[in-house]
């Protein structure tokens, strides 16, 4: 009953005002739905992005280490920065302890007699190498991933001397190529 | 008088006297109102589905209830958790009996979680029967995603204590997610709240453990069981239906308490099935309560007696300066542990990590392979519900043997592996390694 009503409604003289309304309806609810949905989405952005942290309390990226005196001739592991300082003929430089698969630190093993290794079609003498407990990753004792899962080499990070104190400065967010030297 | 009254309107009868009586418990119960008023006997069936989605709610509930009293125990501090796990273990009266009947139940409904996954899919539950209105495949789904909830569970549950253990099973973990290409990088900073596993981490992980993650897990819980009642019960019912119809060429006239047939504009006969109801069901009050309170005793029975057997570890406390060797993930991710070990391809001079192959890649793909399978699988309506269908043989061989070879993968990450991640008999001892240098 009542639908043939409305739709003999339509086809009256009242007709072109009773479109006027429903679109004024749909226009109105259109503008609430829009409304909530932009609300809503506005919401969660602003919780979302509250947990995506603006100052960080961590440890700085770049630290001093002490003196260049202090670091003999070949690796010494500086356990709380999780990083080897070594020294060659050349001079002084730093790797990560950080292994490049998942982060795990690296233990060092002396060998017990230096071996030549080819590095990039350069032959490289070692006398350590660098293995992973985690996955079983090992590194020469330049850096160089030869075996297990790690995707790339270990880090080097640049050194610096303070012109404040002449102590080592490491500079973590500042990977440099394995010719890196310090010289001091 | 009064109090009679009231004791009634929280229990049930354990003894009806009447069909009514019976029916009667179900509908006026709070914690009954959600079961059918009868049930086949094929569900009740033991042999049919082992309960163990049940066994798996029952863990559950356990978990949040020892999870409530570690909850008032521990501070979730960098400073504090470890100190106050030492105190649930050593101090709190029965602390270390709950925090054992907690981690062996977490065990527990891992196992019980992946073996319910195996029984639905040997038995082909995704797929829906003869009635209509059926959507089991969403309901598998639903099943997949609780089964992925239960392992962030664990995995989040892992970083509590601030161990060794729990240290660097995070370590290796949230690199794992940091393997996701493009976003990886920002996953990890969100989810660690930081660059470094820190009072950050430990807060996120402790919200997302005790409140997020249970609260999804109880939501999706109560969808998985409302699609159960709305799909007809378990799928073992459709073959009972499937076999009723071919002895029976006219539907059985059924009583109909399928009201809601009606009212969605379903021919009632559709929806109440080709059962014989005199013949197959019975009463859910006394003979589903019974079963369901039997199952209820013997998981609390066995998690308690496996809490007094088996100590929950407490390992050195986290230095995240030094890597126990060998660092092993909890036993149910060894198996992505060994595959994130072995998947790092070099291809020339192009590598691609093992971490994003078998932390990212593979598992996602065989958790989309799962949620889709409903709608891969092939197999006619006559495969519902039957253990190991002629018809799904093959599908049913390639599901076995994945999980095979992942529980075969899991046992060499858990027993066959040494320092260095090198293999080793289960029987060879370790060689001597320096935890420090």
């Amino acid at each position: 009953m009542k639908s043939t009503k409305l739709s003999r409604q339509k086809t009256e003289p009242g007709a072109e005002n009773a479109k006027k309304t429903s679109s004024r309806r749909s226009f109105l609810r259109r503008l609430g739905l829009g409304a909530l949905i932009t609300g809503l989405a506005g919401q969660l952005f602003a919780f979302v992005r509250a947990l995506v942290p603006n100052v960080l309390y961590e440890a700085p990226r770049s630290f001093k280490i002490g003196v260049p005196e202090t670091f003999a001739q070949g690796m010494t592991y500086l356990q709380d920065h999780r990083l080897f300082i070594g020294r060659d003929q050349r001079g002084l430089y730093a790797i990560s302890a950080v292994c490049t698969h998942l982060g795990c630190t690296v233990k060092m093993m002396n060998l017990n007699q230096s071996r030549k290794v080819q590095v990039a079609g350069k032959t490289v003498e070692i006398t350590q190498e660098f293995h992973c407990p985690c996955h079983g990753s090992k590194y020469y004792g330049d850096g160089t991933n030869y075996a297990g899962p790690a995707p790339r080499p270990l880090d080097w990070y640049r050194l610096e001397v303070s012109p404040n104190d002449g102590q080592l400065l490491v500079n973590t967010s500042e990977v440099v190529h394995h010719d890196f030297r310090l010289n001091a | 008088m009064k109090l009679k009254e009231h004791w009634e309107t929280l229990t049930w009868t354990w003894n009806p006297k009447s069909l009514r009586e019976s029916s009667d418990s179900v509908v006026r119960n709070l914690m009954l109102h959600w079961f059918p008023a009868k049930v086949s006997r094929q569900s009740l069936s033991f042999r049919y589905s082992f309960w163990l989605g049940t066994i798996t709610a029952v863990l559950f509930f356990i978990l949040c209830i020892t999870g409530f009293i570690l909850m008032f125990l521990y501070v979730p501090s960098v400073e504090r958790a470890y100190p106050s796990m030492k105190d649930i273990e050593f101090v709190a009266s029965f602390g270390r009996f709950t925090r054992a009947v907690h981690r062996i139940s977490a065990h527990l409904m891992v196992v019980a979680v992946f073996l319910h996954m195996m029984r639905a899919f040997l038995t082909a539950a995704y797929k829906n029967g003869l009635s209509a209105n059926q959507k089991r495949p969403v309901n598998w789904i639903i099943g997949v995603v609780l089964l992925l909830l239960t392992l962030l569970l664990s995995f989040t549950g892992y970083l509590l204590p601030w161990d060794q253990l729990a240290y660097w099973a995070i370590t290796v973990g949230t690199n794992i997610a940091r393997a996701v290409p493009l976003i990886g990088e920002q996953i990890r900073f969100v989810l660690l709240g930081g660059n470094e596993i820190d009072q950050n981490t430990l807060l996120r992980f402790y919200v997302l453990h005790c409140f997020v993650l249970p609260g999804a897990v109880l939501l999706l819980f109560s969808w998985h069981m409302w699609r159960v009642r709305k799909d007809g019960g378990l799928a073992c019912v459709d073959r009972l239906a499937r076999d009723e119809k071919e002895k029976n060429s006219a539907p059985i006239k059924a009583k109909t308490y399928s009201l809601l047939g009606i009212t969605s504009g379903h021919n009632v006969h559709v929806e109440t099935s080709y059962i014989d109801e005199d013949e197959h069901l019975v009463e859910s009050s006394p003979n589903l309560t019974r079963r369901l309170l039997l199952v209820i005793l013997a998981t609390l029975f066995l998690t308690s007696l496996l809490a007094y057997v088996v100590q929950a570890p407490l390992e050195q406390a986290a230095n995240p300066l030094v890597t126990p060797n060998p660092a092993k993930a909890p036993w149910y991710f060894l198996w992505l542990q060994e595959l994130v070990a072995d998947t790092t391809i070099h291809l020339g001079s192009y590598t691609i990590s093992g971490a994003f192959i078998g932390g990212v890649l593979v598992p996602g793909l065989l958790a989309l392979l799962l949620a889709a399978w409903p709608y891969l699988d092939r197999s006619t309506v006559n495969a519902t519900g039957v253990w190991f269908a002629k018809e799904r043989q093959r599908q049913n061989m390639i599901f076995l043997a994945i999980v095979l070879l992942v529980i075969l993968l899991t046992f060499v990450g858990t027993f066959m592996r040494g320092p260095s991640w090198h293999l080793y008999w289960p029987w060879q001892a370790w060689p001597e390694t320096p935890t420090r240098f």
